[in-house]
């Protein structure tokens, strides 16, 4: 393992070094007095060393250590503000005891007493505004600097500028604050401050600092020269300890007043080593300036030099080692030759375990793997580095990232902010690197939820669906956000600095209430109308009703600054609220006549009450009304059809009605479902009585709200029992008629067939044997033969009219019709009964038209009628003659048939077509015959469309006269 | 009483074609009526065979071909209607006409019977005199024509 001795930095490293840290060792012993316990310091601007806080207290790193040691001493602190000009005469006039950030020099021990350990180093830098590019000492040349008034950096200046020729403007100036204020001006063209004030205060005008940098000082507190030595004793003693310990007050100062602005800087010797090339020739001059001032400790330096250069080294560890930052530093064969307690507080490595190593061992402790880190960039091309590392930056031959390490903060990660440079030797070759890491997690953690506050905020604000207002107390519209513009109707432009009286409030409100006053009182008192309700106008005119929260904003003084008012829109709500007032006004009023009618009414409640009650009581039906398919009411109708006592049935279930439970839930279905659509369910069903016992009842149910039967239906229950048996008798009496009527139709077929049977062989037999076919037969024989074949012919046609008449009164008779002519039917049937006329010496006389008499109907039926006719005419004629003739009339043939028979009486007429009429009704009846011919006759004629009428008269004899229609209806 | 206690009384000349099929089927149950129709037909020349039922008229029917078929409706074991149904199955029977003779003269009497199958449907009682007249009109044409 190598030691610090193997390290081959570059004399000028060392030289440099040696530089920044001699004033440390060249000074003298100082003496200090504590005047009893009260110390007086002097306080000047020069944030963050030392400077005047907002609160007007004291503050900065001077401040927090002297109140430190102060503490721990018992000193009672008291403090004089001023330019340092007056702190340094008050100091010399012993008005104060202290004067801190002192830098030393030989003419100042001459004047105050120093002590010995250092509380900060600095140096000064040249600061110019940001578009100017200062690259060397010469760009100064005849400018106008700034300088703080009898400071070292003045005295410095001039002298480090006098080397260089640069006729420079130095223009002294009471303190840093007025000089940055000049140069961002452009009043002065440069400004020289200490390292601490520019970084904190320089990008707040404008300004960055040059690559000029010089006389590297320490800063102490000074003290008034006579018996102060014991207080700076105590101050070296405290000093001492406070920096050994990484975690004392000392190192927390220090990053409180400059961490948070100096994220960005590079330590300073960083920047000292970076700045080889002017840096350089600059830093000649400063050493053989500050040789030239310390002549007498020089010589004896110098005698020293071996002893010297192994104590700057060992001091330029211990700053490191000190320095916030995790710092650590490699030579130039990446071998670990620092490792500062930053980093073994960050990576709870220890130094001894990384000093010597080298093949990206640093790299381990960090990101738990050997990789390169950002000093491993240093040697590539810049390109190239942005290119693989995107979160690498590089300005100058710095090289700086952020990045996340999951491995840190015991696993849960931390961002951290790194930033490596090259060191470099005398002879300008790269001895080594340096690298420096800070933990920014928290910063970035604020950072973030800063940000996220921010844009919720204003997320609220800008879409808040509430009106946010802000205003003076004068009555101006400083505020109004998105929703409040569209709200009332202005744009941010037209309302912001408007007064609210015109614009989004009226003089007054709709009902007269004085709005001026009402703002002022607002002003005067907001915390009185946090809640305010109010009229506002939109920008069309239109009013509105807002209900207002109003809270104070206050100035820096405690003055009332603005009125932060929010507002929601509610004039709906008090339109309807102010509608309800009303109402409630007129009910009021009208409250006695209301009560007056419902007395009324009640009464009429009560009539309608009783007069329904008696429609119920008085119906002849069962009435019940239904809830639930409970009994709520019904009539004693009701009670006494179904067998029950007075009132026995209210709260009762239907189910009592029901034989069992199946067909109460069924039936019930049925007959909620018809409700349900508004219908009136009717329906017979067979309900049990109390004593169990069915009976028959015709239902009807209707439900008062379709929409909720169950909740009431009204149901009327008629007593069926009787209409059912007498509909029950009617029906098996009509079964049994029409079974009557089929067997009668049987009888009456099987009736024909049989008489027909027998009849076949007696009217056969006699026609063979009449006909001689059996032999022949004697004049008797022939005789009584004929005899039987008229009986049998006879009984044959008594058959027939038997049948024809059934046939008739069954409905079966049915008509065939066929289109004829009318004469030749009419010639047929008088030849058939010619024969019978001849017989009797009657004359037929027919008149008959030459036309054509065609005619639709059933020509067999119409025949039988013909004939039946004929015959009748010639039975019941002894002498005379039977005429025939027919005439047409529209539609309608009209045939009579006259004879010069007996005529018929009078009071015979009416029942001359019933059946089984015969006039003759005698038993020496003389004329044969059923009595049924007319009969069959007009039924015939009937179902034809036609008719018979007769005319007769006693003695006279008849003229019978049928009418028959041309067409038979239904025929074509 | 059978048809061999009456006096039979030869052919007259109407019936001459003995080299003709001149077998006629008459199914009738009554023995009176089958007596009568046999009397009046074979006087003029036609053979005839009785059934007393409808079964055996269809099988006879079948076994021997007649020139016609004289068909009863009221029939024992099988009805006329059943007797027409069952001899339209066979083809070869297609030509013999069936004629109804029978009492039922109810309405609708005749449309049933033709349409159950018969050819032709006469009235009981018969007329005597029309009786051979009215079978001969339902004869098929080439047994009328032959004669001629």
């Amino acid at each position: 393992m190598k030691t610090y001795r193997s390290w081959t930095f570059s004399d000028c490293f060392l030289l440099n070094i040696a530089i920044i840290l001699f004033a440390f060792f060249s000074l003298g012993t100082l003496s200090a007095r504590a005047e009893d316990q009260m110390v007086t310091v002097g306080v000047y601007e020069n944030a963050p060393k030392i400077f005047t806080s907002e609160s007007g207290k004291p503050a900065g790193i001077f401040i927090d250590i002297i109140e430190n040691i102060a503490k721990d001493e018992g000193w009672n602190l008291h403090y004089v503000s001023g330019t340092w000009g007056e702190g340094l005469d008050r100091l010399g006039r012993g008005e104060i005891d202290i004067m801190p950030d002192m830098a030393y020099t030989p003419d100042r021990e001459k004047i105050y007493a120093f002590h010995k350990v250092p509380v900060l180093s600095s140096w000064f830098e040249v600061y110019a505004p940001k578009r100017k590019k200062i690259n060397s000492i010469l760009d100064l040349k005849k400018k106008r600097i700034l300088v703080l008034e009898r400071s070292i950096q003045q005295e410095a200046f001039a002298r480090f500028s006098n080397g260089f020729d640069l006729n420079c403007s130095l223009i002294s100036t009471s303190d840093y604050k007025t000089m940055f204020e000049m140069v961002a001006k452009g009043e002065a063209d440069f400004a020289v401050t200490n390292r601490f004030y520019g970084m904190m205060h320089a990008e707040k005008y404008g300004l960055e600092n040059t690559n000029i940098l010089f006389e590297p000082s320490d800063l102490f507190f000074a003290a008034h020269k006579s018996d102060s030595k014991h207080l700076l004793k105590a101050i070296d003693r405290h000093l001492d300890n406070l920096k050994k310990n990484p975690q004392s007050l000392y190192y927390a100062s220090m990053k409180r007043w400059t961490s948070e602005q100096v994220r960005f800087k590079m330590p300073l010797w960083v920047d000292i080593a970076g700045f080889a090339g002017v840096g350089f020739l600059i830093m000649s001059l400063v050493v053989s300036a500050i040789l030239k001032h310390q002549v007498k400790v020089r010589t004896q330096e110098l005698q020293q030099e071996n002893t010297e250069r192994q104590v700057a080294q060992q001091r330029f560890m211990d700053i490191i080692e000190f320095l916030p930052d995790a710092t650590f530093v490699v030579d130039q064969d990446k071998q670990v030759i620092a490792w500062n307690k930053g980093c073994e507080a960050m990576t709870g490595v220890k130094k001894e375990m990384m000093l010597g190593r080298k093949d990206y061992a640093y790299a381990e402790p960090f990101y738990g793997e050997r990789r390169p880190t950002l000093l491993d960039l240093l040697a590539q091309p810049a390109p190239d580095v942005e290119a693989t590392y995107t979160y690498v930056k590089r300005k100058d031959l710095k090289v700086y990232a952020e990045c996340f390490v999951p491995q840190l903060r015991g696993g849960q990660g931390a961002y951290l902010w790194g930033v490596a440079s090259s060191l470099y030797g005398q002879n300008g070759h790269q001895c080594g690197a340096i690298e420096t890491i800070r933990d920014v997690t928290e910063e970035k953690l604020m950072e973030e939820a800063l940000r996220k506050s921010e844009r919720e905020y204003r997320e609220l604000v800008m879409l808040a669906n509430s009106i946010i207002l802000r205003w003076s107390p004068e009555g101006q519209v400083t505020f109004l956000n998105e929703f409040g513009q569209r709200f009332f109707g202005y744009s941010a432009k037209e309302i912001i600095g408007q007064n609210l009286i015109g614009t989004l409030v009226s003089e007054s409100e709709s009902d007269g209430r004085d709005l001026r006053t009402l703002l002022k009182e607002i002003s005067g008192d907001p915390v009185k109308f946090e809640r305010n309700i109010n009229e506002n106008i939109r920008r069309n005119g239109e009013r509105v009703w807002i209900d207002w929260t109003n809270k104070i904003v206050l100035d820096e003084q405690g003055g009332i600054k603005e009125i932060l008012s929010i507002g929601s829109d509610i004039t709906v709500r008090r339109h309807a609220e102010q509608q309800v007032h009303k109402l409630n006004d007129e009910l009021q009023r009208h409250m006695d006549t209301l009560e007056q009618h419902v007395a009324e009414r009640t009464a009429e409640l009560a009539a309608m009450n009783e007069e329904q009650r008696a429609i119920l009581e008085s119906a002849s039906t069962g009435i019940v009304l239904l809830r639930d398919r409970i009994i709520v009411r019904c009539n004693c109708k009701l009670e006494e059809i179904a067998g029950y006592a007075p009132g026995e049935l209210i709260g009762k279930s239907t189910r009592i009605w029901y034989p069992d439970e199946e067909t109460f839930v069924t039936n019930g279905k049925i007959v909620y479902s018809h409700m349900a659509k508004g219908e009136t369910y009717r329906q017979e069903q067979q309900m049990a009585r109390k004593d169990g016992s069915l009976f028959w009842v015709r239902l009807s149910l209707c439900a008062f709200d379709k929409n909720a039967p169950f909740k009431g239906a009204v149901g009327i229950i008629e007593d069926i029992t009787e209409r059912r048996e007498a509909a029950e008798k009617l029906r098996k009496a009509l079964e049994a008629a029409q079974a009557a009527d089929r067997i009668k139709s049987a009888f009456l077929a099987t009736m024909s067939h049989e008489l027909r049977t027998p009849l076949n062989s007696i009217i056969g037999f006699t026609g063979i044997m009449l006909q001689g076919l059996a032999g022949p037969l004697n004049a008797e024989q022939q005789k009584q033969m004929t005899m039987v074949q008229n009986s049998s012919r006879h009984l044959l046609s008594l058959i027939n009219d038997v049948l024809d008449i059934s046939k008739i009164e069954a409905g079966q008779l049915v008509l065939t019709c066929t289109s004829f002519d009318l004469h030749t039917s009419i010639e047929k049937m008088t030849k058939l009964v010619s024969p019978l006329a001849e017989k009797k010496g009657i004359e037929l006389q027919i008149d008959l038209p030459d036309t054509l008499a065609m005619i639709a109907t059933d020509q067999r039926r119409l025949e039988q009628v013909i004939l039946n006719l004929l015959n009748n005419a010639i039975k019941f004629t002894e002498r005379g003659h039977v005429d025939i003739s027919y005439r047409k009339e529209n539609n309608y043939y009209l045939l009579s048939f006259s004879d010069t028979g007996i005529g018929i009486h009078g009071e015979d007429l009416p029942d001359l077509f019933q059946p089984f009429h015969q006039i003759d009704t005698g038993l020496a009846r003389k004329r044969e015959g059923t009595g049924l011919g007319l009969s069959i006759s007009k039924k015939i004629l009937d179902i034809m469309g036609g008719s018979i009428e007769v005319e007769s008269q006693w003695g006279q004899g008849s003229t019978f006269t049928i009418r028959l229609p041309q067409q038979q209806k239904g025929t074509v | 009483m059978g048809a061999r206690k009456h006096i039979y009384h030869p052919p007259t000349s109407t019936a001459k074609r003995y080299s003709m099929n001149n077998t006629l089927l008459i199914i009738e149950d009554n023995e009176q009526n089958l007596y009568m129709m046999r009397f009046l037909l074979e006087r003029n020349g036609f053979i005839i065979i009785g059934a007393e039922n409808g079964r055996k008229g269809v099988e006879i029917a079948l076994s021997c071909k007649p020139l016609a078929i004289l068909l009863d409706i009221q029939l024992p074991e099988m009805d006329g209607y059943a007797v027409a149904a069952e001899l339209k199955k066979h083809s070869e029977l297609d030509k013999v006409p069936i004629i109804a003779v029978t009492s039922y003269a109810m309405v609708g009497d005749r449309e049933n019977i033709l349409a159950a199958g018969a050819t032709g449907y006469i009235e009981k009682p018969i007329n005597p005199e029309t009786f051979v007249a009215e079978i001969i009109e339902y004869l098929p044409t080439d047994w009328k024509n032959s004669g001629k």
